[in-house]
């Protein structure tokens, strides 16, 4: 039998039991808009998540140190028998080259960070200097920044952290556009035998107000109240900790750093440079790490919201196989018939899938578009609190197109398998028995 | 179980149908029911053959193993050289389909369908080509006398328009053999022969072979060229009617 008249078939017999198939075809509905809904809602919750986490910019750096260095030693490096601290090589300008060749990687910044002093309007504060590196300017954490990020990679221009800013100006934003003297340890000469080290000034125009600290305020990292570019920080030769570290150690060493910030173009090929850095023995730390178990999570309660989405459609399921059983009884004789004018037992089997098959395609579609209305009526409903609590609208429901194809195909295959029975019990019937039934 | 042969006129070089030693017993707790029991006769092409008996004689379930719904306990039945024992339920099915036509005391119709779709399913079944379905069921149906009535529901024609309907879908698939089951014995008379005269009428205009069961040995005499009687599964005589 050809597919157009077997479907043929299963529609005529499905008018016939008009209430009876509508009514199961809407169960199926019922238990796909459940799963719809609850599948949507994970998918939802876990795009805002993201969405959220993404924003602050985190996911797009990997903070690089080395295990020689004692302060970076990893909590779990004796757990960890090939991590070896003097395999681990030196973080200096060569290390920096290597990794700034990585591809996907926008820039390689050193850490800078050295206490200094500020002064504004004849008094003085002693503060965190820190460097900022220039690609840090399109991190969504500055979004909220007031006033403008560096106008350039050397710029000797500042941004001060607001509660530090308060200190020197009762009304921080009146701060933008003025000048401040910045006094630092200024690292004269290198080499093995020593350096001097003596205090300089340098003047700066303060350029924007930050609320947060960068990268979310990660471990200590930039972790300070007055940010100028790293370039230009560099540039101050400021006294870094390493330096005696340097200092200390036998053999002659380049200068290092004590940590890299490599800011990928975007997240996606954080993990892949995260890798290719521990690779070469360094250590390596990224936000990616933090949200494994984050990511681990919704994968849980997707599962946990599928199951229990499902439990409507295995309820719907026997749905079916009541409906198809009872057809099967009703339409014994009808059976009986087909076989005596020449039915093959498959052909009888696949009448009965094509009916099951056409309850799940009208359950599955129907059930999308419910499953859709409902997960509509949640947004609506948490907006409006949303609303009330004057918190910006969020779509938590997600109905993406492969869900909607998924949760059909998923309602034909259920649909189908709750055919099994009820076909193989028409395909074993006696056309004899059958058709001496009354 | 002595074998007769054809009615005069032509020779018989292949017969129709063929049963030797056809059986089927049934099992009922201990004992063993020999429905039909080792079954031997032959049936010419374009004979047209009755089978008589009582009640519980075995006549429909050698008719119900001539179609193929039943299978044989031992033997075999050989239907224009096809062995029907050696059929897998497969080709049992396509056997019905295409070889013999069937039709029943009851009609057996489907209710819920028009005459036209009654008639289309065996088409269906056999994949006929669906841009001549159309007109090979309207032929079909005029065939019978009921071109008129191809949207009609069986419960709205008489029993004799039910039966000639069933006649049409039996042939639908243009089988050599047509096998009767008491198919007037639902019917009045009058309607009983008109169906008789169609059988009659594709007996002889198409050729096709006919087996008729039934219990009215006026009836047999009348339509039929030759009588086969059983009793208690066997065969007890062929005899040569009129």
């Amino acid at each position: 039998m050809t597919r157009q008249d077997l479907f043929e078939l299963a529609a005529r017999n499905m008018r016939n039991a008009r209430l009876r198939n509508a009514l199961t075809t809407i169960g199926i509905a019922v238990g796909v808009a459940s799963l719809v809904a609850m599948m949507s809602l994970g998918i939802g919750l876990q795009r805002f998540a993201n969405h959220q986490l993404m924003k602050s910019g985190m996911f797009q750096t990997v903070f690089v140190t080395s295990r020689q260095d004692p302060r970076n030693m990893d909590d779990n490096a004796d757990a960890k028998p090939d991590a070896k601290p003097e395999e681990s090589p030196a973080l200096d300008d060569a290390a920096r080259a290597k990794i700034a060749a990585l591809p996907g990687v926008e820039e390689v910044a050193p850490e800078v960070r050295a206490t200094a002093e500020v002064e504004y309007a004849e008094h003085t504060n002693f503060t965190m200097l820190a460097g900022l590196p220039w690609s840090a300017r399109d991190e969504d954490s500055l979004e909220k920044m007031k006033g403008s990020f560096f106008s350039s990679a050397t710029a000797e221009e500042a941004i001060l952290q607001r509660d530090f800013a308060k200190k020197l100006d009762a009304n921080p934003e009146n701060l933008i556009g003025k000048k401040i003297v910045l006094r630092y340890a200024h690292r004269q000469g290198g080499g093995a035998e020593g350096f001097q080290i003596e205090r300089r000034q340098k003047s700066f125009t303060i350029v924007g107000l930050l609320d947060e600290q960068p990268y979310g305020g990660m471990r200590m990292i930039s972790r300070a109240r007055v940010f100028v570019p790293t370039q230009t920080a560099l540039a101050m030769d400021l006294m870094q900790p390493a330096d005696t570290q340097q200092l200390v150690r036998a053999e002659p060493a380049e200068r290092t750093y004590s940590m890299l910030t490599v800011r990928m173009v975007s997240a996606t090929q954080a993990e892949a440079v995260e890798d290719a850095v521990k690779k070469m023995h360094f250590s390596a730390y990224s936000y990616l790490d933090a949200t494994r178990s984050m990511r681990r999570f919704f994968a849980v309660l997707d599962m946990f919201l599928g199951i229990f989405g499902s439990l409507a459609l295995a309820v719907a399921s026997l749905a079916i196989v009541n409906t198809l059983v009872m057809a099967v009884l009703e339409r014994r004789r009808e059976i009986g018939i087909m076989k005596a004018i020449g039915a093959s037992d498959s052909d009888v089997k696949r009448i009965f899938f094509a009916e099951a098959a056409t309850m799940g395609l009208f359950g599955g579609v129907m059930g999308v578009i419910l499953g859709w209305l409902i997960g509509r009526a949640i947004n609506l409903g948490a907006n409006l609190y949303l609303h009330r609590l004057k918190m910006p609208p969020e779509g938590l429901l997600l109905v993406p197109l492969w869900l909607a194809a998924a949760a059909v195909l998923f309602a034909i295959m259920v649909s189908v398998v709750a055919g099994i029975y009820p076909a193989a019990r028409a395909a074993r019937l006696d056309p004899v028995e059958a058709l001496r039934y009354e | 179980m002595s074998e007769a042969s054809a009615p005069g006129k032509q020779p018989v070089i292949i017969p129709a149908v063929e049963a030797l030693a056809a059986s089927r017993y049934y099992q009922m707790g201990e004992a063993t029911v020999r429905a039909v029991d080792e079954v031997t006769f032959t049936l010419a092409r374009g004979e047209f053959a009755a089978l008589l008996g009582p009640s519980g004689s075995g006549k429909s379930t050698l008719l119900n193993l001539l179609a193929g719904l039943d299978r044989l306990t031992a033997g075999n039945i050989r239907v224009q050289g096809a062995e029907l024992a050696k059929m897998d339920s497969e080709a049992l099915a396509r056997y019905r389909r295409l070889t013999v036509g069937m039709i029943f005391q009851s009609f057996n119709l489907v209710p819920t369908m028009t005459l036209a779709d009654n008639v289309e399913l065996p088409l269906r079944f056999a994949e006929f080509p669906r841009a001549e379905r159309r007109d090979r069921v309207h032929e079909l149906l005029a065939g019978v006398g009921l071109a008129g009535r191809a949207q009609h529901k069986p419960s709205q024609l008489s029993g004799g328009e039910q039966q000639r309907a069933a006649i049409a879908r039996a042939l639908a698939n243009r089988p050599g053999l047509l096998l009767a089951d008491e198919p007037t014995g639902n019917l009045d008379s009058r309607n009983g022969q008109e169906v008789m005269a169609l059988l009659e009428q594709l007996n002889s205009q198409m050729g096709v072979t006919v087996l008729m069961v039934t219990h009215d040995p006026a009836l047999a005499a009348r339509y039929a060229r030759r009588a086969l009687h059983m009793a208690d599964g066997r065969m007890l005589a062929a005899e040569v009617a009129q």
